[in-house]
């Protein structure tokens, strides 16, 4: 099965064809507008000079500035692109299981082609990050509709393995796309939380809009198993052997617990967050949330 | 610590107490593997939960091997002693088996009876007694047996110890046991266990009643409940075992046996047969098969016998020959067999002697007399009487005679006299007419003497009738008695035209008691006594208070009853047969009573051949005659079986001489009535005792001397698998009612 039929799928794309996927935050916008954009260029005409912040990248520090005054100032530029948006999808060990028809790898490509898609569609340009420890894929932003071949090749070439880790991942994004735009991560989060919000408080001080689609499979949620079962880590050589009924409700609250800690965790950066079961029909959960974020941008 | 009755069951069933485990272990090689990403969370959870579940599980493992080793213990039914097996904490069972063998056991249903039920039911106790861990003995005594016990007797098991090879001989013990003939009654049965070697301080001693507990035994039990109160005072544990499960329709032949009249050759006689029915529901067209000396004879037939009632037929025979003559009747097929047949033998002499003393040498009245029993010509009666004077009662012996009679007697002598009361006192008929020499302070003094002699009334002298024209009732009364029976119902009786003018009356004020058997049979026109009849020892007396003879005498005539009134015929034959019943009582033998045959050692050697009737297994047995209170005689003891038993006596010159004697089983034994448990226990009241049906004997002796656990294990178990249920809920093993299995 080629690429693009395996995570594009006719019948979601058809229902979020007539949505389309804003910037909550200021973004630079000049096709049709729809994106304000204060991303500060290279490329483009000076626009001003700002104080150094510890986490600027060094190379846009003005040294003339510096041997004239012997302070620290970025000279910054004014952006001559559209919404640059790159997706970080998660294709770690944890990401292959699932117990329905798709596992939340397949799930998170398929999210992840459908934005795609749907960006390409509204002339913005579109990125792609594979990831699990490491940056295992990078493909670049464009805007060429052609791009879409590129990035669900990308996805398709990265069979999960490797354990995640968040963030160092997120830090590597954060300095390789210093302009701002939409970030928007397609993982489980099963990574050590402080790490995770970390690298998202990174992201949201770099002026990036940060979307997070939180992916789990229904087993996940539930924990509807029966009968002794032996339970070995995707990531980790974990394992135990028990009666996963009698382990049901303590596995419930530790996930409830975990939950309620992205969530709010989540909020507190100005991160969107949206937990999607691996059973929940793609196109309702993309376009309910599309609706969502478009009904909170109005206010 | 209990016992077991299957204890071979545990080391089977206790290792199964290991399945449990197994099976954990086995599931716990069948676990399902799943790769898992949220292993953080689960872990979480076993850390927190690790304890209590392990527990949990441990203790449902726990309950899993508790529900197994309680099946298996249940299986091999545990035993505690009882309290009295506590009490006396025997260290040897004595297990006393009184078998019931009356013929009613015989009762026959379906495929089976009430004595093969028993004999399992001996079976089962027998094979179970073997399972004890103590020593057991055993003793089975039959019912028949039991009164012989006395006499020396043995049981048919006397504390035989129950080893492994018990089993085998109490089968063969068991196995030629027939129910007997007997009406043995569980008194006797009672009696001998006290016979038995006493009851040792360490020893636990069970009495099993195995039997049919038939109404007419223990209807009113005074007896039984003594002896039953004594074996439990005694220590003895009780049990009463009823073989039987209802009560099954039964008839019986209650009696066959001659009716009155003359027996002899060529005299045709009555005789009666009897049919009793101990079913509920009336019993028709009951045929009673006859045969006569081995010949068959027409069937009587019954049309109705009601429930419970007792109807009588007769039939007619005719013996043409002297001797002894068998009568068997039988009856068809029914619950109870040995009551279906029932035999006679029947002594007939070719003429029966009887001896007339006329006091008058004329002999005028014992013409009258003798005409009227031995007519001659063609006609026969049977009787040959021989007319002789009052000497004759002294000179000759008067056993041969079936009947004598005194006719107008003046005096005896005191030897006469004595011969005369020796021979009435030992079963002899005596008939006395008076006349005009009889003298009234003879007989007062030496025949009536105060009511001790043989003379039933005290005389007050002649009298005579006084004609009253006006009166037109007869002059004789007579009462429903077998000599007048005859005449019952019968219109112008020709007792009617029997005039009386002379009489002795009796003495004023004399009025004989019920209780003394002396009773007026017939009265005159005044009321005044004319015949009287009295007892004296065995025999009969019939005293006719006027004379023999209608002829004139001194003192005119006395009455014309001889002359021209066939009645008088008829009355003196009636006379006869009535005065000679006495000298043939209606000897039924009962089977289990011994047979004793005299022997004249002087005629005959001292040994006698007994043949057994077919039914008791035929064969001779030769028993020597002993020395017993009335001279030489043997004893048969082994007349257990009803039938005709032949004696045969060898001469000193080397002659055969052969008596035949009837033995009938007690009718009323066939009576099937019976007690259930609550009738039973409210006759045996305040005695400890358990009451079981032959078919509940499925369980060991144990149980009768302990308490099975059993039942309070199945409790147990079932309590085990609530526990093992919920804690399984509780452990999350049941799946999931919704979402099903993963």
């Amino acid at each position: 099965m080629p690429a693009s039929k395996r995570f594009l799928h006719p019948e979601a794309i058809g229902r979020i064809a007539r949505l389309d996927l804003r910037a909550r935050y200021i973004v630079e916008g000049f096709l049709s507008g729809i994106h304000r954009s204060p991303y500060f260029g290279q490329s483009v005409e000076f626009l001003q000079h700002r104080e150094y912040t510890p986490g600027d990248d060094l190379r846009h520090v003005d040294w003339k500035v510096w041997a004239k005054q012997d302070r620290y100032y970025v000279k910054q530029f004014e952006e001559d692109t559209n919404l640059r948006a790159t997706l970080l999808v998660d294709v770690s060990g944890s990401m292959r299981y699932g117990s329905g028809p798709m596992d939340k790898y397949e799930y998170g490509c398929t999210i992840a082609a459908s934005l795609a898609y749907l960006l390409l569609r509204q002339q913005d340009a579109v990125g792609c990050v594979a990831f699990d420890q490491s940056i295992r894929v990078k493909v670049p932003q464009r805007t060429k509709r052609s791009h879409l071949n590129a990035i669900v090749q990308a996805l398709a070439t990265s069979a999960p393995e490797e354990k995640t880790e968040l963030q160092s991942i997120l830090r590597g994004v954060a300095e390789s796309y210093p302009r701002r735009g939409l970030l928007i991560l397609i993982s489980d989060l099963l990574v050590e939380r402080v790490g995770l919000f970390k690298g998202l408080r990174l992201l949201r001080q770099h002026g990036h809009d940060v979307l997070v689609f939180h992916v789990l499979d229904d087993e996940e949620l539930d924990f509807s198993f029966n009968g002794p079962t032996r339970f070995e880590g995707l990531e980790l050589p974990q394992h135990l052997a028990c009666n996963p009924r009698a382990l049901r409700e303590g596995y419930l609250e530790a996930l409830g617990v975990y939950l309620e800690e992205v969530r709010r965790g989540c909020a507190q950066d100005g991160v969107d967050y949206a937990l999607l079961r691996t059973s929940q029909p793609l196109d309702a959960a993309l376009a309910a949330f599309l609706s969502h974020r478009q009904g909170m941008q109005r206010k | 610590m209990p016992s077991f009755i299957h204890e071979s069951l545990l080391w089977w069933g206790l290792p199964l107490v290991g399945v449990p485990i197994l099976i954990h272990l086995i599931n716990l090689m069948r676990h399902r593997r799943v790769s898992w990403a949220a292993m953080e969370f689960l872990l979480q959870s076993q850390k927190r939960h690790q304890k209590s579940i392990l527990f949990k599980q441990l203790l449902l493992l726990l309950l899993r091997m508790l529900a197994v080793a309680a099946v298996v213990l249940m299986v091999a039914q545990p035993l505690v002693r009882n309290q009295w097996g506590a009490m006396f904490g025997g260290s040897k069972t004595h297990h006393v088996v009184l078998l019931d063998d009356s013929f009613s056991m015989s009762d026959r249903w379906a495929d089976t009876s009430a004595f093969q039920q028993a004999k399992q039911v001996v079976s089962r106790l027998a094979a179970q007694a073997g399972h004890q861990d103590t020593r057991q003995v055993f003793t089975l005594l039959r019912f028949s047996r039991a009164r012989q016990l006395a006499r020396g007797t043995q049981p048919d098991l006397l504390q035989e110890p129950v080893d492994a090879n018990f089993q085998a001989e109490l089968e063969k013990v068991l196995g030629p046991l027939q129910p007997s003939e007997t009406a043995a009654e569980p008194q006797d049965a009672l009696d001998a266990v006290e016979r038995l070697p006493a009851k040792r301080q360490d020893e636990d001693r069970v009495i099993y009643v195995v039997s049919d507990f038939r109404a007419k035994e223990w209807q009113e039990p005074i007896a039984l409940q003594k002896a039953l109160r004594r074996l439990d005072e005694a220590g003895g544990q009780i049990h009463l075992i009823d073989c039987v499960d209802a009560v099954h329709p039964n008839l019986a032949i209650a009696a066959l046996r001659p009716g009155a009249g003359t027996r002899a050759a060529g005299v045709p006689l009555l005789l009666e047969v009897a049919v009793r029915n101990f079913g509920a529901a009336t019993a028709k067209q009951v045929s009673v098969s006859l045969e006569e000396d081995g010949h068959a004879r027409p069937a009587v037939v019954f049309e109705d016998v009601p429930a419970g009632k007792l109807v009588t037929r007769r039939f007619p025979v005719l013996f043409a020959t002297a001797g002894e003559h068998e009568i068997i009747a039988r009856l068809q097929t029914d619950a109870v067999a040995a009551d279906n047949l029932r035999s006679l033998v029947i002594d007939v002499p070719a003429a029966v002697d009887v001896l007339v003393i006329d006091g008058d040498a004329r002999g005028q009245d014992a013409f009258f007399l003798t005409t009227a029993l031995a007519p001659g010509g063609k006609i026969t009666s049977g009787l040959k009487p021989l007319v002789e004077s009052p000497r004759y009662l002294h000179d000759h012996p008067l056993e041969s005679f079936e009947t004598i009679y005194l006719l107008n007697i003046a005096r005896l002598e005191p030897a006469e006299v004595a011969a005369l009361e020796a021979y009435v006192k030992a079963g002899g008929g005596l008939g006395v007419f008076m006349g005009e020499l009889s003298r009234a302070d003879f007989f007062n003094e030496q025949l009536y003497r105060d009511g001790q002699g043989l003379f039933p009334l005290p005389l007050a002298g002649p009298a005579e009738l006084l004609v009253d024209r006006l009166e037109k009732s007869p002059d004789l009364e007579v009462t429903d008695h077998p000599i007048f029976s005859v005449f019952a119902g019968e219109r112008n009786s020709f007792l009617n035209t029997v005039v009386v003018s002379r009489y002795f009356a009796a003495q004023k004020n004399w009025n004989p008691s019920p209780e003394s058997g002396t009773k007026v049979i017939a009265s005159l026109r005044n009321k005044a006594p004319l015949a009287v009849e009295g007892k004296f020892g065995d025999g009969r007396v019939v005293v006719i208070l006027t004379k023999a003879s209608p002829l004139e005498t001194s003192l005119g005539s006395w009455n014309n009853w001889g002359r021209d009134n066939p009645s008088y015929v008829v009355a003196m034959l009636e006379m006869q047969s009535y005065l000679s019943t006495a000298r043939h009582p209606d000897s039924a033998r009962l089977v289990g009573t011994p047979l004793e045959v005299p022997v004249d050692v002087a005629r005959f050697l001292p040994q006698v051949r007994f043949v057994l009737p077919r039914s008791g297994g035929g064969g001779t047995l030769a028993v020597d005659a002993a020395t017993s209170q009335t001279g030489h005689s043997a004893i048969l003891n082994e007349t257990g079986a009803g039938g005709i038993y032949q004696a045969q006596l060898t001469g000193a010159d080397g002659s055969q001489r052969a008596e035949r004697f009837a033995f009938n089983v007690a009718p009323e034994e066939g009576d099937l009535h019976k007690l259930d448990g609550p009738q039973l226990a409210a006759r045996l009241e305040g005695i400890r005792y358990e009451f079981h049906q032959a078919g509940d004997i499925n369980y060991s002796p144990q149980q009768l001397a302990g308490l099975n656990l059993s039942e309070s294990l199945l409790y147990f178990l079932i309590a085990i698998l609530l526990g093992e249920q919920l804690l399984a809920y509780a452990c999350s093993y049941h799946p999931s009612a919704k979402g099903g299995a993963r």
